[in-house]
């Protein structure tokens, strides 16, 4: 692997077995190869069922290819221990659609409580949380609890908790999915921005005209294999809507 | 793991007891309930036991001397039975002391003994015996076989022929009753300490099933936990303090209720009313005996019941 190399896929294969005999096996990825290198924004395309989810849980470890090989931040997926995957993550910073926020917390108890689940001393954190919900521009919604912000505040928040840790990768699952299109690019000017200082961004999308407005490299998906990688045909495309 | 995390933990599972009040409620009274009943079945069980064990001290085997046993032989059997290992006591009953005894027992009729009473009187029918008493009634038959094979010495008669003879001519064993003893304390022994072994099962399983919804009303919170890198043993405190904590509330409220019924009991059968008991109440286990055992064998209990319910719970969140 490459030392610019933040993700690799070689040859992957991931195939879900059936539950019982009578169920099928579902192939979701097949023959991935791609490379992700250090400080690339990188669209992931492709429709619901495409495989993107899969890609996504491949990168996570939340499941484990079953031919090929994954390398995420320089550790080989395929021989990492149970034990090693809570340090993996610590390592990416993930944004979901649904935010997944607790909403008993307040938007700095949610930052803070990843650092507080990574054992880091309360002094730390006291530094840390207030700078990066200032990054994100949440800095005056600190003890306002998620059911009293916006669906892009929300955004915001998940963000603010992905980057807590600086951590070098960044991916985000359909981040602009539950929010207005002016919010989604706030949300997407934001992951520009974090980008710029040197750290990697995944966006996984099913939304062509997202990924047509920001001009980055797209890898398309379809049937569980990479049809496209560039600035290709489905970029292109919509970018002439 | 860091003091400060694991202080934070700790707060966490004590902060979300309080946070899911009407789970922790919940599970509170299940497990008390379910403590409390166990808690009956062993107290019942260690009382009839403690009841059955004076009625087996009651039991009295009495050999009978033969008049013609050598004087020797009787001397050596007084220091060779208490020698037995099964036997608690042994008392020598001269030929005299049976006569005094009689006389006690006739009462006003007793001076019909006058002609037999003293030391050495030929015509004292009654004769010498030895009481033993034994320490596992179980092994009494074998006992009285042993103590019989000790009697055993060789007769010579006045044309000088040899006999196997026996210093004892008479055993009266209450074999009936002590096997009857035996079988009733194996009886409660066994319902006693099965129902605490089902109603600890049946906890278990309530108390993880309660659990069970408490981790699954927090499952959002445990997959937020893994993918922002927290540890799965980082994850389980918080849910193992939360049990555990509830299991130790438990097991002090049912101290409570099972010892303040004890306690109430016990004072009830000290009444006058309750005299006809007498036999029973001299048995039971005194308050002070059983409260800090119980105590202690509840909140450990309930706390290993919290711990294990928690883990069994949780382990299926983790998988992500």
């Amino acid at each position: 692997m490459a030392t610019t190399d933040m993700i690799r896929f070689e040859n992957v294969k991931k195939i879900y077995t059936g539950l019982d005999a009578k169920s099928k096996d579902i192939v979701a990825l097949h023959n991935v190869n791609l490379s992700i290198k250090k400080g690339e924004f990188v669209f992931v395309l492709g429709h619901s069922g495409a495989g993107k989810s899969t890609f996504l849980k491949l990168i996570l470890r939340e499941e484990a290819a079953t031919e090929g090989k994954v390398f995420v931040n320089g550790r080989d997926l395929s021989s990492i221990r149970q034990r090693e995957i809570p340090y993996l993550r610590r390592g990416l910073g993930v944004v979901f659609q649904d935010f997944r926020l607790i909403p008993t917390m307040t938007a700095y108890e949610n930052v803070a409580f990843a650092m507080r689940v990574t054992n880091i001393p309360e002094r730390q954190i006291k530094r840390r949380v207030p700078y990066v919900l200032n990054l994100v521009g949440l800095a005056g919604k600190a003890h306002s609890l998620p059911q009293e912000l916006s669906g892009g505040e929300q955004q915001r928040i998940a963000l603010a908790r992905a980057l807590v840790h600086s951590p070098p990768i960044i991916i985000a699952d359909e981040p602009t999915g539950n929010i207005d299109p002016e919010l989604s690019v706030e949300i997407m000017e934001l992951l520009q921005a974090i980008n710029s200082v040197g750290t990697t961004v995944v966006v996984v999308t099913h939304e062509r005209e997202l990924a047509a407005r920001f001009r980055k490299r797209t890898i398309m998906i379809d049937h569980g294999e990479v049809v496209d990688d560039g600035l290709g045909r489905y970029g292109r495309e919509a970018a002439q809507v | 793991m860091k003091w400060s995390s694991f202080k934070y933990l700790v707060k966490q599972g004590w902060h979300s007891m309080v946070a899911n009040r009407l789970m922790t409620l919940a599970s509170i009274g299940v497990l008390v309930a379910c403590l409390m009943i166990t808690g009956v079945a062993a107290l019942l069980s260690v009382n009839v036991t403690s009841y059955v064990d004076y009625l087996e001290t009651l039991n009295e085997i009495v050999f009978f001397i033969d008049d013609a046993a050598p004087a020797e032989t009787v001397e050596a059997l007084k220091t060779q039975i208490p020698a037995d290992g099964n036997v608690a006591a042994c008392e020598y009953v001269p030929k005299a002391a049976a006569v005094e005894e009689m006389r006690e027992y006739l009462g006003d009729y007793g001076d019909i003994m006058n002609d037999y009473a003293g030391e050495g009187n030929t015509e004292n029918p009654l004769p010498a015996s030895f009481r033993v008493s034994v320490t596992d009634v179980a092994d009494l038959a074998p006992t009285v076989e042993r103590i019989k094979a000790m009697g055993a010495y060789t007769a010579t008669a006045e044309d000088g022929t040899a006999s196997d003879a026996n210093v004892f001519y008479k055993v009266n064993s209450p074999s009936e009753l002590s096997s009857t003893l035996v079988n009733l304390k194996r009886i409660v022994n066994y319902i006693g300490w099965g129902l605490v072994a089902v109603l600890g099962v049946v906890s278990v399983v309530v108390i993880s099933n309660t659990i069970r919804l408490t981790v699954f009303a927090r499952r959002k919170e445990i997959n937020i936990m893994k993918f922002v890198g927290a540890t799965n043993a980082f994850i389980r405190l918080p849910f193992f303090v939360e049990g555990m904590t509830v299991g130790a509330i438990s097991g002090v409220l049912a101290t409570v209720v099972v010892g303040g019924a004890y306690y109430g009991l016990e004072q009830a059968l000290l009444q006058p009313e309750a005299l006809w008991l007498n036999e029973f109440t001299k048995c039971m286990w005194p308050f002070m005996d059983i409260i800090w055992p119980l105590l202690g064998g509840f909140v450990l209990f309930g706390v290993a019941i919290g711990g294990v319910g928690c883990a069994s719970s949780i382990r299926k969140h983790l998988k992500v």
